[in-house]
């Protein structure tokens, strides 16, 4: 904004969501040319502690580069590394319109907003993984070596943080899934950029569809099977929605149509089996954070009672009740 | 008995956001945090109630499936994941006084671990199994089965 003079930031208020951030709204104004410009803005601060621990940079990359391959992300605007400015890091996004839920799609919205989004949601994923990291410019994420390495660097990934958030405890089924996840490795087709929160909750939308698809701090390079098992775990819809956006079977069908590739359900099965460990593990460094005094935030002590829902899927999927 | 008991200080403590509080709140994620804060005391309040008989029931149980564990005898139980020694520690764990809960889950995950990668056979299978669906049971009981839905 070079030519761009008389900044005021108007309106800021601390909004609720993207838990691993500080999210704030607020309205840029500021004169150019003699005429006073207003553009809505959302500014994302690293906190002091909460569910993950991620890097602001590499996130403010990945929704840079999806800017730019046309995908619907908000507009990146600036990043600030240096934290003498406001205490921490921080970067500053496009406000996009739209509503946004917790977790499964609201049951009460209209069929016809609910196809919409369904349609758009496998259509974005599927963008997405058709996107070549390269010409992204996101080797930055770390390309896997092999086709092997996606599924252990995840499983690996999430066992240690469990072993550090864990706090002693031993949770006998999440014990468990890990060493079922180190002993049942799947080999991916491809290396594809991977959102890592790719569901419902984690977009924009309104009576058109989706508007933008948001979190991106977990973004990597990895198997195009490990959004769709996430997409699609129970934990997110209800009984027999997919994020409470389509049935289960349909969810995977539209997704073969869009992309053209098959849902390989060995794979589906493993990365389901991860996102229910993984989410457990979130909700355990939530937790931890809350007990340690890293995180004041009043939602963190409320993950606890997630962990029911999480162990029951797991231990389902691995036959151990 | 000293008064306001532990449980009638977190209703009151209910109150006072409720009433005192959230009326001089004006920024939306602060009356977010409060109500929170209100639901987080009355969660509270109703665990303080049920944890002590959680925790017995659970010990309780862990103490039962390991006897139940032992009395099926070495040739049950795998020298594959260091069950052996698990069971041992577990056993010792549950005579303390007052039992090592913790040492015992250590224990118990270990036997979850062979169910899980088909290492253990199917008399040590049942009875884990058996312990983890009514831990899963006991801990919906206590904390509920919630879900991120909107």
């Amino acid at each position: 904004m070079p030519h761009a003079r008389e900044h005021r930031v108007v309106g800021l208020k601390r909004i609720s969501g993207g838990s691993s951030r500080e999210t704030y709204a607020f309205d840029l104004e500021w004169n150019e040319g003699g005429e006073t410009r207003t553009r809505p803005m959302i500014g994302r601060r690293d906190p002091t502690g909460g569910l993950l621990k991620s890097d602001r940079e590499r996130e403010f990359k990945v929704i840079d580069a999806m800017h730019r391959a046309g995908l619907k992300v908000p507009e990146p605007l600036f990043l600030e590394l240096d934290a003498s400015v406001m205490d921490r890091p921080f970067f500053i996004m496009h406000r996009a319109a739209g509503q946004t839920g917790m977790g499964a799609f609201p049951a009460a919205e209209a069929e016809s907003t609910r196809a919409k989004v369904a349609e758009d949601f496998i259509g974005e994923l599927a963008r997405l993984q058709s996107l070549d990291y390269r010409e992204c410019g996101l080797e930055i994420l770390g390309a896997p070596k092999t086709l092997e390495e996606p599924a252990r660097i995840q499983a690996a990934h999430w066992a240690e943080v469990y072993e550090r958030d864990r706090m002693g405890e031993h949770y006998a089924i999440l014990d468990a899934a890990f060493a079922w996840l180190k002993a049942n490795p799947v080999v991916s087709d491809r290396i594809v950029i991977v959102h890592g929160d790719y569901r419902s909750g984690n977009y924009l939308y309104d009576e058109n569809g989706i508007i933008a698809m948001l979190d991106w701090e977990m973004a990597h390079l990895g198997d195009p099977m490990e959004d769709l098992g996430w997409a699609s775990m129970m934990f997110w819809g209800r009984e027999e929605f997919a994020g409470g956006l389509m049935e289960r079977e349909a969810f995977y069908r539209l997704y073969e149509s869009k992309t053209g590739h098959r849902v390989d359900r060995e794979r589906l099965f493993f990365y389901q089996v991860l996102g229910n460990a993984k989410m457990a593990v979130i909700c355990l460094t939530g937790i931890r954070d809350f007990v340690e005094r890293r995180t004041s935030d009043a939602v963190m002590p409320f993950l606890e009672l997630l962990l029911p829902a999480l162990l029951g899927d797991l231990a389902t999927q691995l036959r151990l009740v | 008995m000293l008064r306001p008991t532990l449980n009638e200080l977190l209703n009151g403590m209910q109150r006072t956001i409720i009433e005192a509080l959230m009326p001089e709140l004006t920024s939306p994620y602060a009356q977010g945090q409060a109500m929170s804060a209100v639901a987080m005391l009355a969660h509270a309040a109703a665990v303080l109630e049920s944890a002590p008989a959680y925790d017995a029931a659970e010990i309780k149980d862990l103490r039962a499936t390991f006897a139940a564990l032992k009395r099926l005898g070495d040739k049950h139980i795998s020298k594959k994941g260091g069950l052996r020694g698990a069971l041992a520690r577990a056993i010792r764990a549950g005579s303390k006084n007052p039992p090592d809960r913790r040492a015992m889950e250590e224990s118990m995950a270990a036997f979850a671990t062979a169910v899980a990668l088909g290492n253990a056979d199917d008399s040590v299978a049942r009875q884990v199994r058996g312990y983890l669906r009514r831990n899963l049971e006991r801990s919906r009981n206590l904390l509920g089965s919630s879900l991120p839905s909107a």
